[in-house]
């Protein structure tokens, strides 16, 4: 922020960076109305960087770590978090630079602060999907993951896609100098806490004691078979293929939070997700071409 | 050969791990081309900032050497009619090669007699030349993972934006052309991302000074060893005005040179409240988040850190400011995690351990934990360390216990770390807590080794369990592939034996270790750790032949096997030994190809061979003597005093005699012979080096 500048509440963040990336060319969309780990599950990204279709998107989407709550007793960790999403695709030669306006959109002058870009490349096994890029750190805060998609259900992407991730609560904290996420200002006189502090502590409980493991695993063995069910003939139905992959990546990990997988079953039941997701993948790509892949004149947006 | 080249890539931020390798690769590939086109050079350097490659090379001639290249043509018989005169064939092949046709030559060929045109190929203009080799070298660099982007279309460690290549004779003034990664090369680049966002005109350069000069302007220290020493001048400024010194940690420094364009230092302050947790845990804080040196007093970690920064200065105190609050932020974090571990007992901590994977195949850490136990204890018993044995079972069942806490989750290096201060904390003794915090020490091949007893056997004992639990099932290191660094944990069980020392003998603990796999892999685990210990005793200065005389007649007691290789590597190269060499020699080759007969001295006739034989029973005793007080110099020597009456054996005396019992006596004697020298070294091994 510029001296003297009053830091933006996490309401002007999101508007302002969803403007900015609207004006640049993107597609707002909304969230994925199911518990995801991360934007890049939303079909939005997960099935949009697939295949030779040209997009551009952005959308915040809460996302859902069970392992990672903590009772809303840490002032720095989140069981859901809201992530702000941008796929450029392809990425364009002057990401980078976008980046860095996109920054100013927030009251950020690059000029005077220190900006750097350092490695840090992304993987999600379950997703059959990799990229390679950086952290962006400003004046040593990690406030941006930044990433080039190689890879996605284990299909080689061509064009290359750049996704541009926000982590709302922590960049918000940070800008508005909060020693505990509960203090941030969601809009002025609304702190987070009022808003969120309550799910956090019970979706904390749930996760860590309450959830009910055997339901749990028989749901993850039920949209196993529905997921596949939907990929079987002449027309699968990708999207309600996707859905139930996600719901089994959020039951392992609400499994996996509650402590109820054990060394050797951890890695299989990962490849299980990942194999739904790599056959979407695939059907959603086979689709696209039977469709003649409608996006590639013009774009999205 | 006053020719200059200067070549800039300017890409995406490039990882810092990856750059020391890709400016010595594109400096060695360069060179290598321009030596295989016969171009010499004064100097050629290779720099690089966190988004730029840059090579400068100097002295070049203007053009390659002009050579004569000798082409073959048609068969002679039609090239030539037969009254001697060209062929149309003739005159179309010295045409074709701008010869004339009296030129011409018949020369034998691999398939008869051709016509043969010597070509002179004139030079090339090096700029030619360089649009050439710059490209192949550039796309040849190897890189520890590539990309694509944009289309698609190419492959690079990062996306490529500018290309310069410029070659000038006084100054710079023509620009190579060619087109990498889809850019053309041109003469010009772009300054620091933020504080010089402009173009850099690069044509007109005078020299290298001029160059770097340029880019200094626009924000950017080109030569990582100049960023390296303006780090040091700011840190140490920054230290000294608050009376204080850098903690030293030298392989952060050294990424430090490469995360940047320009080399930038922030010093900020800490809470002095966070000075209450562990040293350790502040350093690694800082270290793991944000790559922050510490600073200290009087060897006391201080409130104050250094910060990098891609920029000299900090024009509204943004960049202090927001490293100061995201040190606190990750300090409030840790001191949570810390007093979160330390509500749970680490007996208790060690029961989650059940659900932490040590190897898909070889199950959780519960389970090393137990084979742990069972192994260091049978390692201190072996030693007639009883009184070790309860706190090493108490070490060894708490050992992988932080492996489940808060802290070593969010900082994995601290493992070990970790343990030893929560169990300190909790009460346990020196003896527990101290063998907990070294088990992982040697961290590298280098380094210190534990201090404590009990640190070096949970360590070995650690390692070894490691290494038969992975040779157990078909994971064993080749080549360049070891994900488990198998071979860095057998060199730390062979260092920790041979430097603590721990008497240790490893055949004996290798067969313990693998005893819980059902002993699968336990020769080849062997043979892995011997070799280690090779590479053991060679890095302490033995001698390739040396170490090998050494551990073809023993291995496994490092201390012991690098004492005798030292007795050994001040006598090898005596004329005594070198002799002594030659006859041992004979003694292996006979005994390996005849077999060892039976001992019976009474059957010997020939004074050579009696004499050979009682002296052999008298050193025998004698030579155990030596051995068991350690004496290797004067039991080397006393195998020396051997090679007088062997010579006069193998001069007098016919072992394959026609006689078989004689002939078996004979075998016997050479057999104990053998193994007499085979408690020391195979000193055959020296005969070859010789």
């Amino acid at each position: 922020m510029r001296a003297g500048e009053v830091a933006l509440e996490l309401q002007a963040v999101i508007l302002n960076l969803l403007r900015f990336w609207g004006e640049e060319g993107c597609l707002v969309q909304q969230p994925y109305d199911l518990e995801v780990g991360a934007g890049t599950m939303h079909p939005e990204t997960f099935l949009r960087v697939l295949g030779p279709e040209p997009y551009r998107v952005a959308y915040v989407q809460p996302s859902r770590r069970p392992a990672d709550a903590r009772f809303g007793e840490n002032p720095f960790r989140l069981g859901k978090h809201l992530q702000l999403q941008v796929i450029l695709k392809p990425s364009p030669p002057n990401v980078q630079g976008l980046y860095l306006r996109s920054l100013e959109a927030l009251g950020i002058d690059p000029a005077v602060h220190d900006v750097r870009f350092e490695e840090d490349n992304w993987e999600s096994p379950t997703l059959g999907a990799w990229g390679v890029g950086w952290q962006v750190l400003l004046d040593g805060m990690e406030i941006t993951q930044f990433t080039y998609f190689q890879q996605a259900g284990g299909l080689d992407l061509k064009p290359i896609s750049a996704e541009i991730t926000y982590g709302l609560e922590r960049m918000a904290m940070f800008l508005q100098r909060k020693t505990s996420i509960y203090e941030v200002e969601w809009v002025s006189g609304v702190p987070y806490g009022a808003v969120r502090h309550r799910d956090e502590v019970e979706l904390s409980r749930y996760a860590f004691q309450r959830a009910d493991v055997a339901m749990l695993r028989r749901h993850f063995e039920d949209w196993e078979r529905e997921g596949f069910r939907c990929l079987e003939g002449e027309d699968p139905l990708v999207i309600p293929a996707l859905e139930a992959a996600l719901k089994m990546s959020h039951l392992f990990n609400l499994l996996d939070a509650r402590g109820a997988i054990s060394t050797t079953e951890r890695v299989a039941m990962i490849a299980r997700v990942r194999k739904l997701a790599v056959a979407t993948a695939k059907a959603y790509v086979e689709q696209r071409k039977r469709a003649g892949f409608p996006l590639l004149s013009g774009g999205a947006a | 050969m006053n020719g200059k080249f200067l070549f800039e890539l300017l890409c995406e931020e490039i990882p810092a791990n990856a750059l020391p390798a890709a400016r010595q690769q594109l400096v060695s590939s360069l060179t290598e081309k321009l030596l295989e086109a016969g171009v010499t050079f004064s100097r050629i350097l290779g720099f690089s900032t966190s988004r730029r490659l840059a090579l400068w090379v100097e002295g070049l001639p203007s053009e390659t050497p002009a050579r004569v290249e000798e082409v073959l043509g048609p068969p002679a018989s039609v090239a030539f009619a037969p009254d001697g005169s060209l062929t149309r064939a003739g005159e179309g092949f010295a045409r074709a090669h701008g010869v004339a046709p009296e030129e011409l030559q018949v020369v034998e060929g691999p398939k008869g007699r051709v016509v043969a045109a010597k070509k002179h190929i004139p030079g090339l203009a090096l700029p030619d030349l360089l649009a050439h080799i710059v490209p192949a070298a550039v796309t040849g660099l190897h890189f520890p993972k590539t990309m694509r982007w944009g289309e698609g279309e190419y492959v690079f460690v990062r996306p490529v934006h500018r290309i310069v290549a410029l070659w000038g004779l006084e100054t710079l003034d023509q620009v190579v052309r060619f087109a990498i990664f889809g850019v053309a090369s041109g003469a010009s680049t772009l300054g620091h991302r933020v504080t010089h966002p402009g173009e850099v005109l690069l044509a007109g350069v005078q020299d290298l000074e001029d160059y770097t000069k340029r880019l200094r302007q626009a924000g950017v220290e080109l030569d990582p060893g100049r960023r390296g020493e303006l780090f040091r001048q700011r840190a140490e400024e920054l230290a000294a005005a608050v009376g204080c010194r850098v903690r030293e940690d030298r392989a952060l420094e050294d990424e430090h040179v490469e995360l940047v364009e320009y080399p930038g230092l922030v010093r900020g302050e800490l809470d002095p409240a966070w000075l209450s947790l562990p040293e350790e845990v502040i350093v690694t804080t800082l270290r793991h988040h944000q790559k922050c040196l510490v600073l200290e007093k009087e060897g006391r970690v201080a409130p104050y850190f250094l910060a990098v920064c891609d920029r000299p200065d900090d024009p509204q105190g943004h960049v202090r400011r927001g490293n100061e609050w995201v040190a606190g932020a990750r300090l409030a974090d840790a001191h949570f995690f810390f007093h979160q571990d330390l509500a749970l007992p680490l007996s208790a901590t060690a029961e989650k351990l059940t659900r932490v994977a040590f190897h898909t195949q070889l199950g959780s850490f519960a389970d090393k934990a137990q084979r742990l136990e069972a192994l260091v204890v049978r390692l201190a018993e072996s030693l007639g360390l009883r009184g070790l044995v309860e706190p090493l079972k108490t070490a060894a069942r708490l050992a992988k216990a932080d492996l489940a806490t808060h802290m070593v989750g969010e900082f994995p290096e601290l493992q070990g770390v970790m343990g030893g201060i929560y169990a300190r904390h909790e009460g346990y003794g020196p003896e527990v807590w101290q063998a907990i915090a070294e088990q992982y020490v040697p961290a590298g091949q280098d380094g210190p080794i534990p201090q404590s007893i009990t640190g070096a056997l949970l360590g070995v004992a650690d390692r070894l369990d490691t290494l038969a639990a992975l040779f157990s099932v078909g994971e064993i290191p080749s080549g360049s592939k070891d994900p488990f660094a198998l071979r860095r944990h057998a060199l730390s069980v062979v260092r920790i034996c041979g430097e603590f020392p721990l008497h240790l003998l490893l055949a004996d603990a290798v067969s313990w270790a693998s005893a819980p796999f059902g002993g699968g892999g336990v020769s080849e685990l062997a043979s892995f750790l011997r070799e280690r210990e090779r590479f053991f005793l060679e890095t302490k200065g033995l001698p390739a032949p040396v170490a090998d005389a050494v551990l073809t007649a023993r291995w496994g007691l490092p201390a012991d096997d690098l004492a005798v290789g030292q007795a050994l590597a001040t006598l090898w190269q005596t004329p005594e030994f070198m002799g002594l060499a030659t006859a041992f020699k004979r003694v292996r080759n006979m005994v390996g190809k005849e077999g060892e007969g039976a001992w019976a001295p009474e059957r010997l006739r020939e004074p050579a061979e009696k004499a050979l034989a009682s002296k052999v029973a008298g050193l025998e005793q004698e030579l155990a003597a030596l051995a068991a007080s350690k004496a290797w110099g004067q039991a080397l020597q006393l195998l020396a005093s051997l090679a007088e009456p062997l010579d006069r054996f193998f001069t007098d005396v016919l072992v394959m005699c026609p006689e078989a019992e004689l002939r078996q006596a004979r075998l016997g004697l050479l057999a104990r012979i053998q193994r007499l020298f085979l408690q020391l070294a195979d000193v055959s091994k020296l005969q070859v080096a010789n």
